[in-house]
């Protein structure tokens, strides 16, 4: 456009040209805000799948409790000569490894003095060992309830059919219920350490543009 | 028909004209040669290896090659306000230069376009963006509101200086009543691109360093500052170098303008720093980022008080009616305005706008050489495009390059 | 396993060779030898680049007919079957009827064992190196919990000998697959989306890598195959579900989905059987009966980042009042 050349002789009359610049950034700014009711809803996306049929119900299926120690069992090799020593006491020749750490418990609060290989309630029931967490219920029936609906404790299988409970003594040691520090598995790589291992040219430049 | 001969005389007139010039341009064309080849090698090993040639980490997932698209986004949209003082009021020495405002707009689009191309994982599947081919999610992405309005907006300019560049190479009057319109039109869309690329942003509500209503007008105001500044810089090489009268006046009213523009740019800025420090929310973990550093990064405060300083720099010249009136002055303000916006509108929003990270992480971004050398090959064929297009302009306007009525035309455009 | 399967499992990334039963089943192959190929000697033994031009102008997952759909499940079959040299499944089964997944973590009893993380990995393909975990465990000074959840005090790095270390706090993030999903909003491709029982799935052949999920996404859920993803043949899961555990290519994102495999027919996802505490639950929104109602009915929950109004499905909970 040098000055030779003719660009429009006298333009229209500005105020007339700003008049369609205004009109026409209007309608932009209506269509964008027709649009943007609808941009509030997410999109319908999914896809159209066939029904499928229904899966059963939870079935709740009881884990065997993890096998007892060959060392001591049964109790009655050892107990069933000896009186019972009903005193709360620090034991010294025998079951030292075994750290009481169960609020005030001890050993005759859950195992019985008369039936060597039986727990007892608090009501002197006897309880078999496999059924130990009739005894832990006594305390924790809060617990209960929340394992009977499954929150508390690890589930395994399916939530929806056969799911796979497990009874306290499958993760709390009764003697010291609480959970024993495990080693975690490795950190995750920070994002410097995430390389391209092949790549020619990729190094970082740490710490600015 | 008529039309379509000459036309194809026009192409072929361009293509002559693009290959003849002297040694500078010459040289010139050589090194943007050069650093586009050295891009092109930095984007085989990109392509051969995946985005992991670049910086970018789940952490930060989007870096140089957004920024600069926002960034350049702000220089195509600004390129073209030149046209309200030009057309929309009639201004006359302007009027001069507004060509070349939408010349640079198309390089600047073109380059737009390539920054997300290099940005995107799986280019070879950008046609799932598309209708009909693809499933685009319109309207809810912005991000297809951004591709409809960029690719809108590139084919309104290339249409205009095309026509123009035509017309005055034919010796016909161009049609103000085709013309007018679509000059018109490109006002809103020149807003329009950046609003919506602000948007892209803006609609981000789990970034709240993004997540902010005065993003878009601050994208506007900084673009107000970067494309005239850029204008600003080019029409001095060009009347250096392309022996091309521009007017002083237009500069001046260049310089005016950013003055404003700058002002806007820091006030918004000051609002923004305000809210942000002033109520120290949990979201001020980003601004303090930007301008102090945390969890014993630094790096990009560095940056950010950089930018701050040559933004300052900039308005104190444009302002002072005597550091005004000095051209080379002009000259270095525009330089300060340009670097300042490219680092607070590039890094300086995306950076702080991803760290920390969505769980709280600071990862220390900084682009790398593979992910610099795209970039810049990507520079490189944006300032080739602008400089054949102005090559052909400056010849048609000087009347160098002019449709004769023998066929085999020579267009004697020599030197830049 | 014979011999030749193990040395296709030698190279698991590079691709399958070109089998007889693929030209059978007329597969379109455009087929590329590398060098370390022509070293061998054998041309058999030339990798072939997986290039499928039926794989690449495949519809979008949801626009796929029935027919279609079985047609890709048995061409993704083939192409992994090839490639890691055991038989392997895909399936895309569908949703059932009247059934919203939830999710419940109980951080009174996470030990940050990151147990779940590597179970994750396994079941789910994801890449070993460069390295992608769905879930990211956050370890807090629990006194600086107490004030409430800061992000920005978590750290996923912590490396003690032992865990959990005493006055420390866990919180596992994963997917949260919210109800009003970001990520699923700003997709411009509609490669991922919320399916009818609340799973937000990717469809990683649609997916073209912008990444503008991941700026969106608020939980930090989303991971992008920066570089090749790699899944040694002899740790693949073979049973895959096309929008789920299927292995990536490279250039897209993934995240969790539920295990999508597994709970669709009606199994636990790996993590929450994964977990040594029992801290993880897991079950169906819509039955008053499940689990996931209970927890939400009977401890106290929070989801996170609340305020963003995304309705997660991830609810975290305290199961017991004493923790530790």
């Amino acid at each position: 456009m040098s000055s030779d050349q003719t660009g429009p002789e006298g333009p229209s009359p500005p105020s007339y040209q700003l008049a369609t610049w205004v009109l026409l950034g209007t309608a932009v700014v209506l269509v964008v805000s027709l649009f943007g009711v609808r941009l509030e809803q997410r999109p319908e996306t999914t896809r159209d799948y066939p029904v499928r049929a229904q899966v059963p119900d939870a079935l709740a299926v009881l884990m065997p409790a993890p096998p007892m120690s060959d060392e001591y069992m049964p109790c009655s090799d050892c107990h069933a000569e000896e009186p019972a020593n009903r005193t709360p006491r620090e034991l010294e020749d025998d079951h030292d490894d075994k750290k009481l750490a169960h609020g005030d418990l001890w050993c005759l609060h859950c195992h019985s003095a008369d039936q060597r290989d039986y727990l007892h309630l608090a009501d002197d029931t006897l309880v078999p060992f496999e059924n130990s967490w009739q005894l832990c219920t006594q305390c924790h029936a809060k617990k209960l309830r929340d394992w009977r609906a499954g929150v508390h404790g690890k589930r395994t299988g399916h939530w929806r059919g056969e799911k796979e409970y497990r009874t306290c003594v499958a993760c709390h040691d009764p003697h010291s219920p609480a959970f024993k520090p495990i080693a975690p598995k490795p950190r995750p790589r920070r994002p410097e350490e995430i390389a391209g291992g092949s790549s020619a040219i990729g190094e970082h430049a740490h710490d600015g543009l | 028909m008529e039309n379509v001969k000459l036309f194809l005389q026009f192409a072929k007139g361009s293509v002559l004209t693009v290959v003849r010039g002297n040694v500078t341009y010459y040289a010139w064309l050589g090194l943007l040669l050069l650093v586009i080849a050295a891009g092109l090698v930095a984007y085989g090993n990109q392509a051969a290896h995946g985005l992991i040639t670049s910086n970018m980490r789940d952490q930060v997932s989007w870096g140089f090659y957004i920024g600069n698209f926002a960034f350049l986004v702000g220089v195509a949209a600004a390129a073209v306000v030149l046209v309200v003082p030009a057309y929309v009021y009639n201004w006359g020495p302007l009027r001069e230069v507004v060509l070349f405002g939408e010349l640079l707009s198309v390089a600047a689009i073109v380059m737009c376009m390539l920054f997300v191309t290099v940005d995107v994982g799986r280019p070879e599947f950008i046609w799932h963006l598309m209708p009909v081919a693809g499933t685009p999610n319109f309207p809810h992405s912005l991000l297809t509101w951004d591709i409809l309005v960029l690719n809108g907006y590139f084919a309104i300019n290339w249409f205009i200086v095309t026509y123009i560049l035509f017309m005055a190479f034919t010796g016909r009057k161009y049609n103000p009543n085709l013309v007018m319109p679509i000059i018109f039109l490109s006002i809103p869309f020149a807003i329009g691109i950046h609003t919506v690329t602000a948007f892209l942003f803006m609609g981000v509500k789990s970034r709240p360093f993004w997540h902010t209503a005065i993003l878009a007008p601050r994208f506007i105001a900084s673009a107000f500052c970067s494309g005239p500044a850029l204008l600003f810089l080019i029409f001095l090489t060009v009347r250096r170098f392309g022996r091309l009268t521009i007017p002083d006046a237009a500069l001046y009213k260049i310089g005016e303008l950013l003055a404003y523009a700058m002002a806007v740019n820091l006030f918004f800025l000051g609002t923004e720093v305000f809210t942000e420090f002033y109520s120290q929310t949990s979201h001020t973990a980003h601004s303090r980022y930007q301008w102090f550093g945390s969890h014993g990064v630094t790096g990009i405060a560095v940056y950010t008080w950089l930018a701050f300083t040559c933004n300052v720099t900039a308005l104190v010249i444009f302002m002072v009616p005597i550091l005004r009136q000095s051209m080379p002055l002009l000259a270095a303000g525009c330089v300060f305005a340009f670097s300042g916006v490219f680092i607070e509108k590039g890094m300086g929003l995306l950076l702080p706008g991803q760290t920390p990270d969505m769980l709280g992480e600071v990862y220390a971004y900084g682009p790398s050489l593979n992910e610099v050398l795209v970039g810049a090959g990507i520079w490189a064929i944006g300032a080739l495009l602008f400089t054949l297009m102005v090559k052909v302009a400056s010849a048609i306007t000087r009347g160098e390059f002019r449709y004769s009525p023998t066929p085999d035309h020579r267009a004697p455009a020599r030197g830049f | 396993m014979t011999a030749s399967d193990r040395d296709r499992e030698a190279k698991p990334s590079t691709g399958g060779s070109e089998s007889a039963d693929a030209s059978r089943r007329g597969f379109l192959k455009g087929a590329a030898t590398i060098g370390v190929g022509a070293l061998s000697g054998v041309p058999t033994a030339a990798k072939a680049l997986e290039f499928d031009i039926e794989d690449f102008f495949r519809k979008n997952f949801r626009e796929l007919s029935d027919e279609e759909l079985e047609a890709v499940l048995r061409r993704v079959e083939e192409k992994y079957s090839n490639r890691y040299g055991k038989q392997v499944t895909v399936s895309a089964n569908g949703p059932m009827e009247g059934v919203v997944f939830g999710y419940g973590l109980d951080v009174s009893r996470c030990v940050g064992c990151r147990q779940c993380v590597y179970a994750c990995v396994d079941e789910n393909n994801q890449s070993r190196d460069p390295e992608i975990h769905w879930i990211r465990v956050l370890e807090f000074e629990r006194e600086a919990v107490l004030r409430g959840i800061n992000l920005e005090d978590g750290n996923p790095y912590y490396e003690p000998d032992q865990v959990p270390q005493e006055g420390k706090f866990y919180l596992p993030v994963a997917c949260q697959h919210c109800e009003d999903s970001p990520c699923s909003q700003v997709c411009p491709t509609g490669a991922t989306w919320q399916e009818p029982d609340g799973i937000v799935v990717i469809d990683y052949d649609w997916c073209i890598g912008c990444r503008y999920c991941m700026a969106a996404c608020p939980y930090g859920a989303r991971h992008f195959n920066w570089g090749e993803p790699n899944v040694p043949a002899e740790e693949i899961n073979p049973n895959m579900h096309i929008i789920g555990n299927t292995p990536r290519p490279r250039g897209v994102v993934e995240k969790c989905t539920f295990c999508i495999q597994r709970t669709r027919e009606g199994r636990y996802p790996a993590c929450v059987e994964a977990c040594p505490v029992g801290a993880r639950k897991f079950g169906n929104l819509l039955d008053p009966e499940s689990e996931i109602r209970y927890l939400m009915e009977n401890k106290r929950t929070f989801v996170l980042k609340s305020e963003l109004e995304t309705k997660p499905k991830f609810f975290y909970f305290y199961g017991s009042s004493v923790t530790r």
